[in-house]
């Protein structure tokens, strides 16, 4: 399980979070692109409520602040920055006052002021909002200070401020500043804060610690002169104001003994968030007819506003889509889930919603990786036994029916039979390629046992992927070790493997091997053009297993050229190539986003799409034209399948394997199979919309086919008077399948619908004669 | 009146096929994942064969595991 420190790392990658640069620009901390985003959708209350709740001194802040935000504003060359300073005139001017700070009985602590500058007034502000009660001393009139400063502020509004602060348990008192001054106050008061603008007893700004601006004892300072680039000294407002916020935080932490300097780093705020500028086009600034914006015209300054935001692995991923968030709140939840002890694990579906792809990674400038997250939680979980059973159930199933003895096999290359002697090379096509193109397996087995020197062998075997992806590393190490002792039995021959997950699992089960793609090889082994009736131009779909892998792209690419086609390359191809839903065993937990992503991906494609990887081919069939590369490839175009629309469903790939290791034994071995897997032991008709029903729940047609035939010999069924229907159950595992089905007059059957569920219920799953026994006992 | 849920058969005149009889509205038990429920289902009251409709499979039962395997 995760340390929250490790957490904390893994969600500091994801910068969505972080401040838009206007806000890390302005030293108050404003939340600029809220304010504009309130503007923008007329919301002028809203956008005044959070002018009075960041600003200090909103009256005066919005007359005189110099605006860095608008220097920082990602607009600036798409049009201008935002008219950030014209915005909150207009929304000072035109929406009234909308909160009502609560004035508190001051406390026992006092704060002196020496200096009615900028940055002593925000320090009065501030301090005596938190209910302490100040004394400003100034020099002159109360005003004279800012006047001389900000000469453009207007007298009315400025003595509002200062008469509103009064309420406020401010005290204006006059005094000439000396040291006497200074000592009296620092022995009279909790602290002191002297305005550099306005006193000569403050010391230079480089002279004390620029981040709690602590003179010495208890006194601050801040409100010094700004320098432009070429060395002029100005009065920044908002760097004054800044530094009149930043003094009071430590002035309060004196008064309440608080430590100066812990917690303080969120201060000082750093560009963290990303924001892909590519496609926004640029939007002059909209001038003010008059003097001042008019609402219409505030609402269109406003809305130029590019909304700062990365969400970069978002817009490309349906899945980071679904929940609504981005990585680093799923990181949170993700957490937070693997610490529920007793209740409900609502994050399960995000752990287990990731294709493990990968491609947020690469198109995350921080790198984010939602793979590692989930597999991890996946781990976690299943060594915790808290792994929802369904999620991942059929998938393993499939993996071992693909590593059983109806699939399974390993041959070694006849001509090498007698005697010890070894291949040097084997050919692993991977289970999905031997579920889905037997024919075309074999037709290539034939090939590169002919081509090859030294000769070739034949593994056709599931090479544990699912059980990593479903996080079940005991389970994937098993397999792991089970393949390495075939291999090592084999003389450790060269593998060829055609599909990238294999790859990647054969690469971690056996590290010291020669694993090479098939399609490199290929690629060697044809240095000349062939025929290939493919289409003209193509896009190319690298498997997300193959990433990284320079090699295996290059080989497809130079292959398809040899064939005569030109590859047009999609958006985001190689190493930010996206998903078909097949990784991550996704297909199995959430078929919704598995669908998603193949659609979506499919989409991106111009031309008729060659995918490397067969599983890339069969989920994308149905959306666009596909093919794959052995449909062009001389060895095996001839025995394609590329114009079926449709891919084989789940039963026909179980099928599909066994198919292929009775051809091949017989085939190269001479060995006819007691019973061939095609022969049922009854005639059942599955009409094409139930099988697609079955698709989807996961329902084998062996499943049907033992469920009924177990109901006939048992005859624990149910019967439709209505219209003859039969209905019953069967519990092979830990599902329970329903089937309603017809006996049809020639013998056969036709099954109707069929179903399934988890729950055991007594009575409703054979063998049902121990059921009932067992009812009895409990009775 | 019973208070625990009841499903019907969702369609059509069901008899148990070896017994000859019409179902019965019976409580029955439902387990899952270290969790029980009554639940009233159409069974045949002689062999105590149990029918369970696809409506509840694929709705409130399939809602029920769902909701238990995140426990």
């Amino acid at each position: 399980m995760l340390e929250q420190s490790q957490l904390h790392a893994i969600e500091s990658h994801c910068t969505q979070e972080s401040a838009p640069r206007c806000r890390t620009a302005c030293p108050l901390d404003m939340d600029v692109r809220t304010f504009l985003e309130c503007l923008a959708a007329d919301r002028g209350r809203e956008a005044r409520k959070l002018l009075e709740r960041h600003l200090p001194l909103p009256g005066i802040m919005t007359a005189v602040c110099d605006h860095p935000c608008e220097n920082a504003c990602l607009r600036r060359d798409l049009g201008g920055g935002l008219a950030v300073s014209s915005l909150e005139k207009f929304c000072m001017k035109n929406v009234p006052p909308q909160t009502k700070p609560l004035i508190r009985p001051p406390k026992k602590q006092s704060l002196a002021v020496i200096g009615a500058g900028l940055a002593g007034l925000v320090t009065a502000f501030d301090i005596s909002h938190k209910g302490f009660s100040v004394t400003v001393h100034h020099e002159g009139g109360k005003e004279d200070a800012l006047l001389a400063a900000f000469p453009s502020l207007d007298r009315a509004s400025l003595a509002e401020e200062l008469n509103a602060l009064e309420t406020f348990h401010v005290r204006f008192v006059q005094a000439t500043f000396d040291e006497a001054l200074l000592r009296q106050c620092s022995t009279d008061h909790a602290a002191v804060f002297v305005d550099a603008s306005a006193c000569a007893l403050a010391p230079g700004r480089d002279d004390i610690d620029a981040s709690t601006l602590l003179w010495k004892e208890n006194i601050c300072c801040g409100g010094w002169q700004s320098r432009t680039p070429t060395g002029a000294a100005y009065a920044s407002a908002s760097a004054q104001a800044g530094e009149g916020r930043r003094a009071g935080i430590t002035i309060q932490r004196i008064m309440t003994g608080v430590s100066l300097v812990a917690a303080r780093e969120g201060e000082n705020r750093k560009n963290r968030l990303h924001t892909p500028l590519d496609g926004i086009p640029p939007l002059p600034r909209v001038l003010p007819a008059g003097e001042i914006y008019t609402a219409e015209e505030a609402g269109r300054e406003a809305d130029r506003c590019i909304r700062c935001s990365c969400m970069q692995c978002v817009k490309e991923c349906p899945f980071l889509q679904k929940y609504k968030e981005f990585p680093r709140v799923y990181a949170r939840k993700l957490y937070n889930n693997a610490s529920v002890v007793r209740g409900t694990r609502t994050a399960n579906v995000i752990m287990n919603g990731c294709a493990l792809c990968g491609q947020c990674e690469e198109i995350c400038p921080e790198r984010f990786s939602m793979a590692d997250l989930c597999l991890q939680a996946r781990q976690d979980a299943v060594e915790r036994d808290v792994m929802p059973a369904s999620a991942h159930e059929f998938a393993l199933e499939d993996m071992a029916q693909a590593s059983g003895p109806e699939s399974a096999f390993l041959l070694e290359d006849p001509s090498l039979a007698d005697g010890d002697r070894h291949s040097r090379t084997m050919f692993f096509p991977g289970c999905q390629l031997a579920a889905s193109r037997g024919d075309q397996v074999l037709a290539m087995y034939r090939y590169l046992r002919k081509t090859l020197p030294g000769g070739a062998s034949l593994f056709s075997i599931c090479c544990g992927i699912p059980a990593h992806w479903a996080g079940r590393e005991k389970l994937f190490q098993e397999h792991a070790e089970t393949l390495r002792r075939q291999w090592e039995a084999c003389g450790k021959p060269e593998i060829l493997a055609a599909c990238s997950s294999c790859m990647s699992a054969l690469r971690t089960a056996m590290p010291e091997a020669v694993i090479t793609p098939l399609w490199t090889k290929l690629d060697e082994l044809m240095p000349e053009p062939f025929a290939a009736a493919a289409p003209e131009a193509m896009n190319v779909q690298d498997p997300c297993g193959a990433r990284h892998d320079k090699a295996w792209q290059k080989a497809v690419r130079s292959l398809a050229s040899k064939a005569g086609i030109r590859v047009e390359e999609a958006k985001r191809t190689g190493e930010e190539s996206a998903c078909c839903g097949y990784g991550g065993l996704v297909w199995n937990a959430q078929p919704d986003v598995a669908d998603a992503l193949a659609k979506k991906r499919a989409g991106e494609f111009s031309l008729p799409v060659l995918t490397s990887c067969i599983m890339c081919h069969d989920r994308f069939a149905s959306e666009t034209e596909t093919w794959h590369l052995f449909d062009i490839l001389p060895q095996t175009a001839s025995c394609g399948t590329h114009q079926e629309k449709d891919a084989p469903g789940l039963s026909a790939r179980r099928a599909g394997r066994a198919a292929l290791k009775e051809k091949a034994l017989e085939e190269f071995l001479g060995e006819k199979p007691a019973s061939r897997h095609d022969e049922e032991p009854i005639r059942l008709h599955i009409p094409e919309q139930v099988r697609i029903a079955m698709e989807r729940r996961y329902i084998l047609r062996q499943d049907v086919v033992t469920a009924i035939c177990g109901m006939e010999k048992s005859g624990a069924k149910f019967i439709n008077r209505d219209n003859g229907h039969i209905l019953g159950s069967w519990r092979p595992r830990n599902v329970t399948f329903w089937v309603e089905y017809t006996a049809d007059d020639d013998g056969s059957f036709t099954l109707v619908k069929a179903w399934c569920h988890r729950m055991v219920v007594a009575g409703a799953t054979q063998p049902v004669e121990k059921v009932i026994l067992e009812d009895k006992v409990h009775a | 009146m019973s208070l625990e849920p009841n499903f019907t058969a969702d369609d059509g005149d069901w008899i148990c096929s070896r017994c000859g009889v019409p179902l019965e509205q019976i409580k029955v038990q439902a387990l899952y994942m270290h969790s029980a429920f009554d639940v009233i289902l159409p069974r045949c009251p002689s062999c105590g064969l149990t029918l369970i409709p696809q409506s509840l499979a694929e709705g409130k039962m399939a809602e029920v595991e769902a909701l238990l395997e995140d426990k």
